[in-house]
């Protein structure tokens, strides 16, 4: 057969094309149980970490999350019932817009949604450096047991003090410079997560 | 393969032709991940050994595949190599993975790989094709961790996460950013190009004849 005949372009490429695909099913299929495991233990850990209780390996973190948090049948998006340290808390995991894709976030705070215990981020693909700095702790510890009765304001330019916002009772919280839209999503992407956390208070799924 | 050959392969794509000072390929990679020195490695690890597998693989089959189809081919190795790193990464690095998002996915628009596999795999037997592609990653390597060094250290004060410089240094958030990047590159061209030049030059003088080694590189497209 001719190597510039239709048949033979059609064939090899077709040929080629299922051995690369099937080689790429096998690596998947090999690695599934794997990844999804993963996924579950970072599903948990994101859970721990915004009740604010550490651990030190996977094992340690499932046995402590087994201990500490009931997940609710059927909410959805999930949302958790935990106890730490002798006083209930609610954390529900809430998604919104960022900048260029979705946010998705757990927050924990007491049932009545006056007090954030903490938050963290699952997932987001905000700018590397600027946006994606929503990840770091130095962000985040701001939250810790921050007064959200009327919800959280992110502040931004000449109302933000550039060292974080380590007053736990304004409800204020410093924004990232350079990601002010970032910042403002994620401060609804918060309120929202409260609101829900007084919802499922109330008896909402 | 002969030692020469493969000794002057090395060199073109570390020194003479390296990708990213004198093909100026790779460059958008250059831009995005140079900020941090752990995402650099992993990604230009990831690229060099893409580059080497795919230019392998490619060689391997070159004379079966038809030139109609030859770039939708490469494109379909490329990205089987890329995915299979991927994968690997989510399974085994779930954290890397997570930190490189979609980063890893974009290894396959490096157009490093694809003009390896277009200037050197499509005539060279496969060994040597690997030697090639493992080098250009490594050239490639060597540029981005050099500028990565210089970005972490002046954009967070850490190297490789661990903090270098005193809380007291105020990071400079230009080196976080994109365009310090640009500067950084244009920087390293330019030391690379003097370097080269002056090398050249003695030569030409004492033997009256062109170094042996032109600076420039044959055509190439000049896409990042």
């Amino acid at each position: 057969m001719k190597k510039d005949s239709i048949l033979y372009v059609v064939v090899f490429t077709f040929v080629i094309s299922a051995i690369f695909v099937t080689g790429l099913a096998l690596a998947n299929e090999g690695t599934k149980d794997r990844v999804a495991a993963n996924r579950e233990l970072t599903s948990q850990a994101a859970v721990l970490g915004a009740l604010g209780i550490s651990y030190g390996n996977p094992d340690e973190a499932k046995t402590l999350y087994a201990a500490a948090v009931t997940p609710i049948a059927d909410a959805s998006p999930r949302a958790y019932r935990a106890t730490v340290d002798g006083s209930s808390f609610l954390a529900v995991e809430q998604s919104g817009a960022g900048l260029w894709g979705t946010i998705t976030v757990i927050v924990a705070a007491d049932p009545a949604g006056d007090r954030i215990r903490g938050v963290q981020v699952v997932s987001q693909n905000e700018t590397p450096g600027l946006g994606g700095r929503i990840e770091e702790s130095w962000f985040l510890d701001q939250f810790r047991n921050e007064a959200s009765a009327k919800g959280i304001k992110v502040t931004s330019g000449a109302e933000s003090k550039g060292t974080g916002d380590v007053n736990p009772d304004n409800g204020l919280v410093d924004g990232i410079t350079g990601a002010s839209r970032t910042s403002s999503a994620f401060e609804s992407i918060i309120n929202a997560a409260l609101a829900r956390v007084r919802a499922v208070a109330g008896g909402a799924l | 393969m002969s030692q020469s050959k493969t000794m002057s392969i090395l060199k073109d794509n570390l020194w003479t032709n390296n990708p990213i000072f004198i093909q100026i390929l790779g460059i958008c990679s250059t831009l995005a991940v140079t900020n941090n020195l752990r995402n650099t490695a992993i990604m230009t690890i990831g690229v060099a050994l893409t580059t080497a597998f795919s230019s392998f693989t490619l060689s391997a089959i070159k004379e079966l595949i038809p030139r109609k189809v030859r770039m939708i081919v490469q494109v379909l190795v490329i990205s089987f190599y890329v995915i299979i790193i991927d994968i690997l990464l989510r399974a085994y690095l779930p954290d890397v993975s997570k930190q490189l998002g979609p980063y890893v996915g974009l290894i396959i628009t490096n157009c490093i790989i694809m003009g390896r596999a277009e200037a050197f795999a499509q005539a060279n037997k496969p060994l040597l094709s690997f030697w090639d592609g493992l080098t250009s990653g490594l050239g490639y390597m060597a540029v981005l961790m050099a500028i990565a060094v210089v970005r972490e250290l002046l954009g967070f004060g850490t190297l490789f996460g661990l903090r270098v410089l005193p809380t007291a240094f105020v990071p400079w958030t230009i080196m976080i950013m994109a365009p310090s990047a640009f500067f950084l590159v244009a920087m390293v061209m330019w030391w690379a190009k003097n370097m080269q030049a002056a090398k050249a030059k003695p030569a030409q003088g004492k033997a009256g004849t062109p170094a042996a080694k032109p600076a420039t590189p044959p055509a190439q497209p000049a896409k990042a």
